[in-house]
């Protein structure tokens, strides 16, 4: 009992013996996904969270490409869901984790901060490190060395339908300098619920859940925005409780009458609400059904200029490919060329993580429908130092990160039903700080 | 008995008012039970946009099979996971973790019921204090615990095959069966393995069969423990699974309800085909224990 | 011939029990490879006392002991009533009898899934457009399962609608074995159809009622599944007015990584379960007695 992980082992041996007795006697052992695999045969295996349709498709069809285009590395793709992805990770001891995965931004930290995650620098070519753009770099740093390598960056924004806004006689904003201010888009919403089918302005991305990552990645804008953020110092106390962020979730609460609940995942481009906020993963489906109508707005301004967040799901490479890394690294090479990189943000509409690629795009450059993205990109900065300037803002790097976002999340879904912001915030602050004295401020050393 | 029933074809006239107020009853109960059901299979034939929209769901003129071949499409990668292979991992775990469980539970319950041994009294009493404790309390530390075997199939059946209440529905059963029988069979030379097999294990379908569909009916729901365990789409089973695509963006609502119809059928044929024993299993278990 | 079971049990049951309670005095992350440090009692003092922890804590066993509080006489009256509406052999009896059961086959995540669809919110929701039909236009749109008012309503209608067959099958034994004679005894005594119920059924069948009582009971503090799927998978569900013991516990696990809080929440679950327990059995004794 005195060594947690000694019993959990001496327990796991003795289940696994008993139960492979078992069934040998009772019934033919059925061994499909094994996990954990060696690099030495050739084959790697590679996890993935399911995002949106298109998005899945487009790398299952470049995983199969990889494996015919050369013959030393098979990679075999698992798919786990977005809800349950991060989890799956954190509770995967390292021995058992494939050989290369897939990671949202904010948990890089965490994961290297497991061990595990190993470094890229040597795994990767140099020629695919230097092509990055600097948003991607970033959140691929931790502790002064890459640990993950992203083929796109995110931007998120909020979208309009130009029929709809006509309709209500409001002009859409296109530069992050002309957002609206938070009056300005109240007053809008008002004005457009009228005009809007389903009586309701604005989808605000509630069917994604507010509770888990989506809920911080959507909302610390408006905190950016406020003056505000989530932590300093590895503090949270007097920063995500501060008076700029209850002000501006008080605001973002009181959107909620206006907020159509979208089950049926599909009242934007079904011109059922006039306005969506969401990232440009949606892109595709809202071009194809609204066309020539689909607008590009930078979120509302609420004092200290407009934000945006930044920081997508990257690849990185566990222990497990230790020994051998070479095959790993030829997979990460191959989704990083260009010719991978735009097959995967024509189906994603993200920002093109390589320069390369990015001066190619179709969608991303002066005058091309995305631009407003690529230009927020431009002026990127993390979130201990947010200025009036920056605009998209990146979430604390931080293997504390796994508590911020589960409590902040916890907050926000409550908030969003109505409790007090200031309670919300101070008991989700506290949360916080007691975890990270707990775990000695996860200093990593 | 026979003088109570009057032949049916001559029921009076007051007999037949009497019945109308009950017949309405079953038939508005009947309908709010059965209506969550009927929306399921109406949207499961629906076009995906009248999933939501009220009461379009019903209007039999745009029902098609539609869902059923877009969830077999789907659901048909090594990735996404295969749809058949979801039901193989339900019922191969479901079957042995009943079968298994029968035949361990039981035997557990005829030595502590029957058989003289050293530590009786002791694992009779913790077979008593193990029937309180629900797997709920242990399912997070038992998590961490196995946590080397996430992702196999051992670790879904393995866990659930002791079974507190079984043994105790079992030995309450096997506790009224005479000890006279097996002085008998004692008589005749028979050791402790051949009158449990020839002699109670006849004797006691009835109990077999309502220890047979608790578990069932647990672990064909089962949730929880998969949640925590398993992340790997070709070991996933059906409950797990239809949570998974319900979470899946943009969600397809009709390939869902397709789903769960898929889902139920076959546990809605068994129940039909074995009604009576179900029925009596369940009841049976209730009256003993 | 017990040795399987009883190692069965003792690992999976009793093992990981002891352990819960080893890791819950240590700071027990999951992933981590760092060796934990000990703790002592502060994650028990945190989930008592602490004002943060505590408060969703004792919220969620608040909404337990409610669920429970509901659940058990609504559930079982309804379970009664279903009970006595079928158990007359009339003609088409069985197909009510299959009807009110076939929900009992549905594993709850389905269940949490079709009716996430049935309370949806705005218009769309089957729910709103019935209510709003049938009222003519009178009744505004709902939101089920995010207002605070309705949430935990909403997720107690629905596994009362998929528990309650379970219930009725048992009950419905029960009333079956209550002998004819005393029934007929109480119409020569022109008993009331109420008083015959009161005098007759309700002592017939009391230890089965007491029985599913108790059962509903703890399957009521055990509930978790159609939470998680309603709050997990952007159901919308109102987190703060629904939490459970039991959800509490996995997300402490999953989401935070705590295995020391998480076992420690599941050994306090254990002790309630147990001193409920004791409680009832107390209270049953005394009325048989």
């Amino acid at each position: 009992m005195l060594s947690p992980r000694r019993s959990r082992r001496t327990a796991a041996t003795v289940g696994a013996a008993l139960s492979v007795a078992l069934m040998l006697s009772a019934c033919s052992g059925d061994s499909g996904g094994d996990s954990g695999g060696g690099s030495s045969d050739g084959t790697i295996d590679v996890w993935a969270h399911t995002g949106q349709a298109s998005e899945t498709e487009a790398l299952q069809l470049l995983v199969e490409k990889f494996n015919s285009s050369q013959e030393d590395v098979t990679a075999n793709l698992t798919l786990i869901p977005e809800a349950d992805y991060t989890s799956t990770i954190q509770a995967t001891s390292a021995e058992e984790l494939p050989d290369v995965m897939e990671m949202d931004a904010p948990t890089m930290a965490a994961f290297a901060y497991d061990r595990k995650l190993i470094p890229l620098d040597d795994v990767v070519s140099s020629e695919t490190l230097d092509n990055r753009i600097s948003g991607v770099t970033e959140s691929g740093t931790y502790n002064d060395a890459t640990y993950a390598v992203g083929m796109f960056d995110v931007g998120l924004g909020l979208w309009g339908n130009r029929a709809l806004l006509a309709e209500a006689g409001i002009e859409a904003p296109t530069t992050a300098e002309e957002a609206w201010t938070t009056e300005e888009f109240t007053a809008n919403l008002e004005k457009l619920a009228e005009v809007s089918p389903s009586g309701k302005a604005i989808d605000l991305g509630e069917a994604n859940g507010f509770a888990g990552e989506w809920g911080t990645f959507t909302t610390t804008p408006d905190l950016w925005s406020a003056g505000g953020t989530l932590m300093k110092d590895g503090k949270a106390d007097g920063v995500l409780n501060s008076d700029d962020n209850v002000k501006a979730l008080e605001e973002w609460a009181s959107w909620r009458e206006f907020a159509d609940p979208n089950t049926s995942g599909s009242a934007f481009p079904d011109g059922q609400t006039a306005l969506t906020w969401t990232g440009n993963w949606m892109y595709p489906t809202f071009s194809e059904a609204l066309g020539e109508d689909l607008a590009l707005m930078p979120l509302p301004d609420f004092g200290n200029g407009t934000k945006a967040g930044h920081g997508s799901w990257q690849w990185g490479v566990t222990p497990v490919a230790e020994d051998a890394p070479e095959a790993a690294g030829s997979f990460l090479d191959f989704l990083l060329t260009d010719e991978s990189i735009s097959a995967m943000v024509e189906a994603n509409a993200a920002v093109p993580g390589s320069t390369s690629s990015l001066e190619q795009s179709e969608l991303y450059g002066a005058g091309k429908p995305l631009e407003l993205f690529a230009t927020n990109l431009e002026s990127a900065c993390g979130s201990d130092g947010v200025t009036e300037e920056c605009i998209a803002v990146a979430r604390p790097v931080t293997p504390g990160y796994p508590t911020v976002t589960s409590s902040f999340g916890s907050a926000l879904l409550a908030i969003w039903g109505g409790a007090e912001v200031k309670d919300e915030l101070d008991s989700a602050a506290r949360a916080i700080d007691s975890d990270f004295s707990d775990n000695n401020g996860y200093q990593d050393d | 008995m026979a003088h109570v029933s009057a032949p049916s074809q001559r029921i009076s006239r007051r007999e037949l008012a009497s019945r109308v107020p009950h017949y309405a009853t079953l038939l508005i109960t009947g309908l709010l039970f059965l209506a969550p059901v009927a929306y399921m299979v109406a949207a499961s034939l629906a076009p995906a946009r009248d999933t939501l929209a009220g009461f379009a769901v019903f209007d039999v003129r745009q029902w098609g099979l539609h869902n059923y071949s877009g969830v077999a499409a789907s659901l048909s990668s090594d990735s996404t996971g295969h749809l058949w292979r979801f039901f193989a991992v339900s019922f191969t775990v479901t079957v042995a973790v009943v079968g298994l469980g029968l035949v361990v539970n039981s035997m557990a319950a005829y030595a502590l019921s029957r058989l003289a041994w050293r530590g009786r009294g002791l694992a009779l009493f913790a077979i008593l204090l193990l029937l309180i404790v629900p797997f709920e309390a242990v399912a997070v530390p038992m998590f961490y615990l196995y946590n080397d075997a996430r992702n196999t199939l051992w670790i879904q059946i393995v866990p659930f095959i002791g079974n507190a209440l079984s043994i105790f529905l079992f030995y309450s059963f096997f506790s009224g069966i005479p000890h006279s029988i097996d002085e008998a069979a004692r008589m005749d030379g028979a050791g402790p393995w051949r009158i449990f097999w020839r002699i109670i294990v006849p004797m006691s379908k009835p109990a077999y069969a309502s220890v047979a569909i608790l578990t069932f009916l647990t672990q064909w729901g089962s949730f929880l423990w998969p949640v925590l365990m398993i992340s790997d789409p070709n070991l996933r089973p059906l409950p797990l699974q239809i949570s998974v695509f319900a979470g899946q963006l943009p969600p397809a609502w009709g390939q869902v309800m397709a789903f769960g119809v898929l889902l139920v059928l076959p546990v809605i044929v068994v129940f039909l085909i074995f009604q009576r024993w179900f029925i009596e299993g369940v009841a049976s278990s209730a009256v003993k224990g | 011939m017990a040795s399987p079971a009883l190692l069965l049990l003792l690992l999976f049951v009793a093992v990981p029990f002891l352990a819960a309670i080893g890791f819950s005095l240590y700071n027990v992350r999951l992933g981590d490879p760092r060796a934990p440090t000990f703790m002592g009692f502060t994650q028990y003092a945190r989930i008592l006392t602490d004002p943060d922890i505590s408060r969703q804590f004792l919220q969620a066993l608040l909404h337990n002991l409610v669920f429970a509080a509901v659940v058990v006489p609504v559930q079982t009256a309804l379970a009664l009533s279903l009970a006595l509406l079928v158990k007359k052999t009339i003609p088409g009896v069985g197909i009510f009898r299959s009807l009110f059961f076939l929900p009992v086959v549905f594993p709850i995540a389905l269940v949490a899934i079709i009716w996430r669809l049935i309370l949806a919110r705005g218009d769309d929701g089957l729910l709103n457009s019935a209510l709003g039909f049938f009222s003519g236009g009178a009744f505004a749109s709902q939101d089920w399962l995010g207002s605070e008012l309705t949430a935990l309503a909403s997720v107690i209608v629905l596994s009362i609608w998929q528990g309650c067959g379970f219930q009725m099958v048992i009950l419905l034994a029960a009333l079956q074995q209550v002998p004819a004679e005393l029934y007929e005894a109480a119409e020569l005594d022109r008993a009331s159809a109420w008083q015959r119920f009161i005098h007759v059924t309700v002592p017939g069948i009391q230890t089965t009622l007491v029985f599913v009582a108790l059962y509903t009971m703890i399957l009521s503090l055990r509930v978790f599944d159609q939470i998680y799927v309603l709050a997990k998978s952007g159901g919308g569900l109102n987190e703060g007015a629904t939490r459970t013991v039991m959800y509490e516990a996995v997300t402490a696990a999953f989401d935070e990584n705590n295995i020391g809080r998480a076992s420690a929440i599941s050994v306090v679950f254990f002790v309630i379960v147990v001193i409920l327990s004791i409680i009832q059995r107390r209270a049953t004794r005394e009325k048989e007695s």
